[in-house]
């Protein structure tokens, strides 16, 4: 039960990262390694504002929010919108967004320090009994907040006009344009909505694991692997995804030793490359058949 | 004097490294994020052989090249079902993956304590014992490897490499074997950068996990793309200029743990302007990009 209620709070993480992820690497064709970065600002900034300047946690969890939205927008603007504009190939996008990942991740630890660091809001770490399993606060909470956000992302993402423009602009770009969408608004939206989610997903994990400053860059290769082995997409895909891994992991961790979660992580990427290429939802992963 | 020729070996293995990369990812189009791997799986061969069973210097060299030949070639199979990308992104677990055995198969690496006391190299009764000697030694490896590379690529199969990664359905449509050859040019790239690894070992005489991190695997294929993917002398100027540069910050007198992380910085900052201004390479030759090789236009 103990492991049940971990895997449902991990994988809503997952979820929340892999979808955001996606989000953006649809609309831009990019990798955006750098999101990392946005993970750990959104679980940093909370920490100093909670922490240091004594706010209480409405007022400092979404001024964190506002912040690490506001550095990937900042990002977006002065590096990929110009580097896209010179129409650079996806593959020295990625490099750059590897750049600047390294950049931010560098610049935390200069300014926070290396070692691990714990947020705890008051009471919030007291736990329940609940079917023969100690289930704390946090984990209700976060399972709760990953919920509404699903919900939340499939009304937004299904019903609303930025959907429409958002897969529009995924699948051609050119025609989006001519048809009278801005990709770079459209773009933009999505960077602002994609950074909010990877800061919440920040500062959940700040919660239950700690701070460090390259949390940011494993949970996002995990959501990497999510995306990989769900299908880029489709959010039932990267759902089944996010349960798989986590499943996965979290029976790794208590059959074998937690320090293989990485390995395992990878193994199934693996596996599913071999077996399954295409992901879960089939859509096409390869961008060239050869 | 002795900081001058430990700051050259540095240079001359990061050479090595880069241009071992090079092969790869320059002339045949997989950029990959696994090279510290390779590199670490050259040094920890070496280190648990010379320490453990007391194999000499040449025996272990040839011994950390097939291995990790060995192991890039099971990688090569796993990556090599995708592209561009996702290579990049596959190259990346596996690299988190050789870090993770690294640091966590107690038996046989030691875990993060590391395994200290590797011998001096001793060859055929030379004991290299001073950094005079090892840097002697090591310019002679590195003009070995770059000889080598440079013969691969000027030979058929070094054009089917660049062939390939122009036009891979074209390359294909002439007859010849593109996925042999990706293979191969991984292969021979992470035996390469064994040699460096091995040397490294001998020569800091220590190694750990933290050596072979990726930030280790992008700072070296960050040499490679600021020296030019296509440019064997380029990536020496880059990986000197590199190296050379942070050693400025020690003598502003920044604070130890400041100055790692301002290294970092500057290799992104570096990478990052390298994007901007010259987004083919530093003194390079063109490389062409992901578009006009998939896109029939």
């Amino acid at each position: 039960m103990q492991i049940i209620i971990n895997i449902l709070f991990y994988s809503s993480i997952y979820i929340l990262i892999s979808y955001s992820f996606s989000l953006i690497y649809c609309t831009t064709k990019a990798f955006h390694i750098a999101h990392a970065s946005i993970i750990t600002f959104g679980a940093f900034f909370t920490y100093s504002f909670y922490y240091q300047s004594k706010m209480s946690i409405f007022i400092a969890i979404p001024i964190a929010i506002l912040l690490s939205v506001l550095i990937s927008l900042l990002i977006e603007l002065f590096i990929y919108k110009p580097l896209r504009s010179k129409s650079i190939s996806s593959l020295l996008l990625l490099i750059s967004s590897i750049a600047i990942n390294l950049i931010l991740q560098n610049f935390i630890s200069i300014i926070w320090g290396d070692d691990t660091k714990s947020i705890r809001f008051g009471n919030i770490k007291v736990g329940h009994e609940f079917l023969g399993a100690y289930i704390t606060n946090l984990q209700v909470i976060s399972i709760v907040i990953s919920i509404v956000l699903f919900l939340f992302i499939i009304l937004l993402f299904s019903k609303t006009k930025l959907n429409r423009q958002i897969r529009a602009v995924s699948s051609n770009e050119q025609l989006a344009n001519i048809s009278g969408i801005n990709p770079n608004r459209v773009i933009f939206w999505t960077f602002l909505f994609s950074s909010s989610f990877a800061a919440i997903a920040g500062i959940l994990i700040a919660c239950d694991n700690g701070l460090t400053p390259t949390m940011g860059f494993n949970f996002l290769l995990y959501g990497i692997v999510v995306m990989i082995i769900g299908g880029v997409g489709s959010i039932w895909g990267l759902a089944g995804g996010a349960l798989l891994l986590a499943t996965a992991q979290h029976l790794g961790a208590y059959y074998i030793d937690s320090k293989w979660i990485d390995a395992i992580a990878y193994l199934i990427l693996i596996l599913f490359l071999i077996w399954k290429p295409l992901g879960f939802s089939g859509q096409h992963l390869k961008k060239s058949e050869i | 004097m002795d900081y001058i020729l430990h700051i050259s070996i540095m240079v001359l293995l990061y050479v090595m490294l880069s241009q071992s990369l090079m092969l790869t990812a320059g002339y045949s189009g997989l950029i990959s994020l696994a090279h510290a791997g390779f590199y670490g799986i050259g040094a920890y061969v070496t280190a648990i052989l010379s320490v453990k069973c007391g194999f000499p210097f040449l025996a272990t060299l040839p011994l950390a090249m097939i291995l990790s030949g060995i192991v890039a070639f099971f990688v090569s199979l796993i990556a090599l079902r995708t592209v561009d990308d996702y290579f990049i992104i596959i190259t990346l677990g596996i690299q988190v993956v050789a870090f993770s055995f690294m640091n966590n198969w107690m038996d046989l690496t030691n875990g993060p304590l590391g395994i200290s006391g590797i011998p001096e190299i001793s060859i055929l009764g030379f004991i290299i014992n001073n950094n005079i000697s090892f840097f002697i030694l090591t310019f002679l490896f590195a003009g070995i490897v770059y000889l080598i590379i440079r013969n691969i690529i000027s030979s058929p199969f070094g054009r089917i490499l660049i062939a390939l990664s122009e036009d891979e359905i074209f390359t294909k449509s002439l007859g010849k074997n593109v996925y042999k050859a990706k293979i191969a040019s991984f292969v021979m790239g992470g035996m390469f950068a064994a040699i460096p690894g091995v040397l490294y070992a001998h020569y800091i005489s220590y190694i750990d996990p933290t050596s072979f991190t990726i930030d280790e695997s992008i700072f070296i294929l960050s040499i490679v793309i600021i020296g030019g993917m296509r440019n064997l002398w380029g990536s020496g100027i880059a990986a000197a200029v590199l190296i050379i540069l942070p050693e400025i910050l020690r003598f502003v007198g920044m604070p130890n743990n400041i100055a790692a992380n301002m290294r970092q910085i500057i290799y992104g900052l570096a990478l990052v302007i390298i994007m901007f201004k010259y987004s083919k390479g530093f003194v390079s030759k063109p490389y062409i990009g992901r578009e006009s090789r998939l896109t029939p236009e």
